[in-house]
């Protein structure tokens, strides 16, 4: 089986230059982590997950200080919020994005997943226009039913 | 990038044909090509460092510049497993929360005042520094500036450039804070006590005079703080921002650290009453540590070397160490050091500012192992010749940690915290805003260093 059989074709996407508060109102509308950020001509020039959103807001040096706790929420927090609402996803999204084709099997999507640690890809036609989004759920669903199938 | 790459391609092998025509002979022309190109490569492509670092060694190899004995001899392992062994060590009380303790610490002084501040984070720059490496302790110093510079509402800028100071100041104290500090130790015999002695007494009184300077060059910033300070009141949620459980393996490898750091101050005395070799005790001793580190967490003993262990930095260490040693090897280097004392006519207090100055201004463009590493078989060329290596070692190690401070670049402590200013903060410092106060800060320090290098009696 490959991705296109099971990607979901109506890709939802944000516009790089949404504010960020836009865009984390639309995955919170939607109930999802993350969306592909498409550009006027219809290229994949990032993806915007609430990670990037946290990483922007936490300081960038915790992991650097090692293991502690914080009790309070520190001042910075509010201030960063703000600063990053008025922000747009093309200055906060991640700008090399992890894709997959249409013809791509299955199984190498799986490992593309585990391996590049990444939730959902985007689908690219060969003029590298998105064409649909794979998440891991999808996969899971279909190899579940290719695995009835042959019982 | 490619006029720089053409750049470094004319001043190498310029110098090949320049070291020809002054009557060097082949290798030793080639040594001094392929080390001015690795010096090139890590002052234009810093991240192509190792390549320059892998190629130069090879065509070391392959034109019979030197072989491979010499090159693992030269590679000095003995250094790059020390640094091996205190970075586990640094990686358990990152676990453990050692850092964010200190910070904590910071967060929870009483009765606050911008004087105060900066005499805290001055002091504690300077101190940890002496301790730990310099990378890692500028970190967690940042952290709490930021943190305390946030609640208060002010700009971190100058108390960030403070506490960098502070810790290329601080890291000249013992033979831990900086690489260059252990690389001196073993290539000169000095003991961990001789540092004590002779170099921590020079950076206390270098950290003391640095501070009035940025107490009289910040004076504006103190009293806008100080404003500040009275306006927000009692730091009460500050005291309570962070803790760091577990406590019982926080004490644990404070015991560990402490015990190291104690042994590595006698390892002098141990090597004489276990009639070792020099400093064979010093070199062990982080080995030990971690060793017994990795026994205790030995679930996570992979992690501390694959990612607390900066293989990427001790890799260039090592081959630049071995492409310095062709020079020694190849005689260049005694040819050098026989040139140096005729431009200074023999005599030893102009040698001592010579490498001062030199290993000073040139770390404040270079990083200061590259310099290090390239005047090291220098001075040991110096014995032969009849010369005191003493306070040549000495200017060496105070050139190469307070010269980091004239600019930006100076030091990897300033690149790495002004990288997390420019994150944290969006401040992109600039040249001159750093320079002034760097350069006044920098030649003070080195003046007073000079002085004592000329004028006590203890460093002949």
């Amino acid at each position: 089986m490959k991705v296109k059989e099971i990607m979901t074709r109506e890709v939802t996407s944000l516009s790089p230059e949404l504010t960020v508060q836009e865009a984390l109102g639309l995955l919170a509308k939607m109930e999802i982590s993350g969306l592909p950020v498409i550009d006027l001509n219809g290229k994949l020039v990032g993806m915007f997950t609430e990670k990037e959103a946290l990483e922007y807001i936490l300081p960038s040096y915790i992991s650097k200080v090692g293991r502690f706790i914080y009790e309070e929420n520190p001042k910075s927090i509010k201030n960063k919020f703000s600063e990053m609402n008025k922000m747009k996803v093309s200055e906060l999204m991640r700008k090399d994005v992890i894709t997959t084709l249409e013809e791509t099997t299955l199984c190498e999507v799986a490992r593309i997943m585990l391996t590049q640690r990444s939730r959902r890809l985007p689908v690219l036609d060969k003029t590298g226009s998105v064409v649909g989004i794979v998440a891991r759920s999808d996969i899971l669903a279909a190899l579940a039913s290719e695995a009835e199938t042959a019982k | 990038m490619i006029k720089k790459l053409i750049f470094l391609l004319i001043i190498s092998t310029g110098l090949f044909f320049l070291s020809r025509n002054t009557g060097l002979n082949f290798q030793q022309s080639l040594s001094i090509s392929v080390f001015s190109a690795s010096i090139l490569g890590t002052l234009f492509f810093w991240n192509f460092r190792l390549t320059f670092a892998f190629l130069g060694t090879s065509v070391l190899l392959i034109t019979q510049t030197i072989d491979i004995d010499n090159v693992i001899k030269f590679s000095s392992l003995e250094v790059i497993l020390f640094l091996v062994g205190m970075m586990v060590l640094v990686g358990l009380l990152k676990d453990t929360g050692f850092f964010a303790w200190i910070v904590s610490l910071i967060l929870r002084v009483k009765n606050l005042t911008a004087n105060r501040f900066l005499v805290i984070i001055s002091l504690i720059s300077a101190l940890l520094a002496c301790a730990i490496d310099e990378v890692t302790s500028i970190i967690f110093i940042v952290a709490a500036i930021f943190e305390i510079c946030d609640y208060f509402e002010i700009d971190a800028t100058p108390f960030l450039i403070i506490s960098v100071l502070a810790t290329n100041i601080g890291s000249s104290g013992t033979a831990l804070g900086n690489p260059i500090g252990i690389l001196i130790a073993a290539k000169s015999g000095l003991t961990f006590e001789d540092f004590i002695f002779k170099a921590f007494p020079v950076m206390l009184i270098c950290l003391l005079v640095a501070i009035a300077v940025l107490r009289f060059w910040y004076k504006k910033t103190l009293k806008e703080m100080d404003r500040k300070i009275k306006e927000f009141g009692y730091n009460e949620m500050l005291v309570s921002l962070i803790s760091v459980p577990p406590e019982k393996e926080l004490r644990i490898s404070l015991v560990i650290f402490g015990l190291t750091l104690f042994f590595i101050a006698l390892h002098h005395r141990l090597e004489v009453l276990l009639n070792l070799k020099h400093n064979t005790v010093l070199l062990t001793l982080p080995l030990i540590s971690s060793g017994l580190v990795m026994a205790w967490k030995w679930k996570k003993a992979r992690e501390f070397i694959e990612k607390d262990v900066e293989w990427w930095t001790l890799l260039f260490f090592l081959l630049l160490f071995s492409q310095a040693g062709t020079l020694k090897y190849t005689g260049a280097t005694d040819i050098f050091a026989h040139k140096l004392l005729l431009a200074v006519k023999h005599s030893q207090p102009v040698l001592i500012g010579v490498i001062l100055w030199i290993s000073a201004i040139g770390s404040s463009i270079l990083d200061n192992v590259v310099l290090v590493a390239a005047f090291i078989p220098i001075i040991q060329s110096f014995k032969e010749l009849g010369f005191n290596l003493q306070p040549l070692w000495w200017a060496l190690l105070f050139g190469g940690c307070l010269g980091g401070n004239i600019t930006m670049v100076g030091s990897t402590a300033n690149i790495v915290a002004l990288g997390v200013l420019e994150k944290e903060k969006n401040i992109h410092m600039t040249f001159f805003r750093w320079f002034w106060v760097g350069l006044s800060v920098g030649l003070v320090t080195t003046v007073i260093a000079w002085l004592a290098l000329l004028f006590l009696p203890i460093y002949n």
